[in-house]
């Protein structure tokens, strides 16, 4: 097996919110490696901080306790790739407008933002929709100019919230095969997180498997299935089996 | 074949709420003539009014000074309700310095500032132009306000992902997230502003839409006072309507499916 680089390292992050003069615990002591082009599964119940962690790592949230270092140093706001569950897509721009929308605020030129945008609406198989506006949009094609705009930072990380969560399962499977597509084509280090056991098998070199109250790592599993991989071969669902003894996620 | 009945009966609809008025009017004004002029009074003083001075001007000019203030008041308005609005959102030291004191003045109707404005200000332009004011910019405030506060949360973290600075967040995100409601409380208070300036030009003007009724009630011109009266009705009908339809060319995103 090939020596893997880190790229993230979390160490015994924690993480406690106060309100109604109470301390609540929802990340307890977190400590995971996350290697360089992986694709890494955070799996997980509901509410049990998944996205918590997400924000951590993104430095949309300050971890209580704990470090994370970075190879290369802490990205800056705008330099990782961000992926939201419900889209979080500006409704008053179009698909182009969404996708420039991060270059855009770092003042990079127009016809250089532009070129680089529509690459990312051709990458993610948008081309022709330009110019619509999200409400134009079906949840898979909106959902794909969430990740044309995470791609868009150029950021070599992306973190993904539930990405495929609020879509109906036929939508669902096909953009798990069109993400692991985009990612073959343009390699990132990505953090998906998902409470869905075998969209978590279907796309992770990595599964970790969040639980307990304060979350911690329960255990890590690594599929050793070749991709494409198949909802009903033997080897997928032993694996989804083994899983599902280890955790509360309802099947 | 029924669906085309159908059609044809709703389309009629308006129409026969048309002639149920007219014939109410017509109706009423053969009983109380003195006191409600007939339809046919009405367009020909209508006619008149068009063409020839009442108090040097004739009905377009008063409607247009009539508008003039209410213009110059809104463009103050907006500035400063907009402002305010957008700071009581973005700024909880604001909201906490300044929100007591508006919810102080905000209830006050602007009629009852009149005395104390004529006082300040005379009975000029300026009375006016102030009163409108502060008819529109209330409105302003709280539609800003309220559109600031519900900005979707998630917006504001996929603002912040992709690296904005506090003032690009304000800009880039907030205000255009809040832009259709701040349009609405433009609306609402142009409807409002335009209320004020009649009020207003009814206790002192020498021009105006709200002068001119008042000239129709103290030479007992009941005709000048209802072509007024229609005059008012169809200048709100018109803003409306071009505010609506500014309402989709601004906000694309609201109306497109």
């Amino acid at each position: 097996m090939a020596v893997q680089n880190v790229k993230i390292r979390l160490r015994n992050i924690t993480k406690s919110f106060y309100a109604k003069g109470k301390n609540t615990p929802v990340l307890g002591d977190i400590s995971l490696d996350v290697y360089e082009n992986e694709f890494l599964v955070l799996l997980g119940p509901g509410q049990c901080g998944k996205t918590v962690i997400l924000n951590i790592i993104a430095g949309l949230e300050e971890q209580s306790s704990g470090t994370i270092e970075f190879s290369g140093g802490r990205p800056k706001m705008g330099e990782l790739g961000v992926v939201f569950q419900k889209y979080a897509l500006f409704p008053w721009k179009t698909v182009m407008g969404n996708v420039e929308m991060g270059p855009q605020l770092k003042h990079v030129k127009k016809e250089v933002r532009r070129e680089k945008a529509q690459s990312y609406i051709d990458l993610v198989g948008l081309t022709g929709f330009e110019r619509a506006l999200p409400k134009q949009l079906s949840g898979g094609m909106k959902q794909r100019v969430g990740i044309a705009r995470a791609y868009s930072s150029e950021s070599d990380i992306m973190l993904m919230d539930e990405p495929f969560g609020a879509l109906d399962a036929q939508t669902r499977y096909s953009m798990e095969e069109e993400i692991l597509k985009i990612w073959e084509k343009k390699k990132r280090t990505v953090i998906f997180v998902t409470n869905n056991l075998e969209e978590a098998i279907y796309l992770g070199d990595r599964i970790i498997l969040l639980g307990d109250t304060p979350t911690v790592v329960r255990k890590e599993y690594v599929p050793d299935i070749p991709r494409p991989r198949n909802y009903t071969d033997p080897a997928f669902l032993a694996l989804r089996n083994e899983i599902a003894e280890n955790t509360d996620l309802v099947l | 074949m029924k669906k085309a009945v159908k059609n044809t009966f709703y389309a009629v609809l308006p129409a026969l709420s048309i002639v149920v008025i007219l014939i109410g009017w017509v109706l009423l004004s053969m009983k109380e003539g003195s006191l409600i002029p007939s339809p046919a009074e009405t367009w020909s003083r209508f006619v008149f009014v068009m063409t020839n001075p009442i108090a040097n001007a004739t009905l377009p000019v008063h409607i247009l000074v009539s508008l003039r203030r209410v213009l110059i008041a809104m463009v103050l308005a907006v500035v400063v309700g907009i402002t305010l609005g957008v700071l009581f959102g973005w700024s909880p030291v604001f909201r906490g310095l300044v929100m007591p004191a508006f919810e102080l003045v905000r209830p006050i109707p602007p009629i009852a500032w009149l005395p104390l404005i004529i006082i300040w200000c005379g009975i000029g332009e300026l009375a006016k132009i102030v009163i409108v004011f502060i008819g529109a910019f209330t409105g302003i405030v709280i539609n800003t306000h309220a559109g600031m506060k519900s900005i979707d949360p998630e917006l504001i973290k996929a603002g912040r992902s992709l690296g904005a600075t506090k003032a690009q967040l304000l800009s880039h995100v907030a205000m255009p997230a809040a832009f259709p409601a701040i349009l609405a409380g433009v609306k609402t208070s142009l409807s409002a502003g335009w209320m004020c300036v009649l009020a207003a030009e009814m206790i002192a003007a020498k021009q105006g839409v709200g002068f001119l009724i008042i000239k129709g009630q103290e030479i007992g011109d009941m005709a000048l006072i209802v072509v007024c009266m229609f005059a008012i009705g169809i200048v709100s009908m018109i803003i409306s309507v071009s505010l609506t339809k500014l309402e989709g060319v601004l906000c694309p995103w609201q109306f497109k499916t």
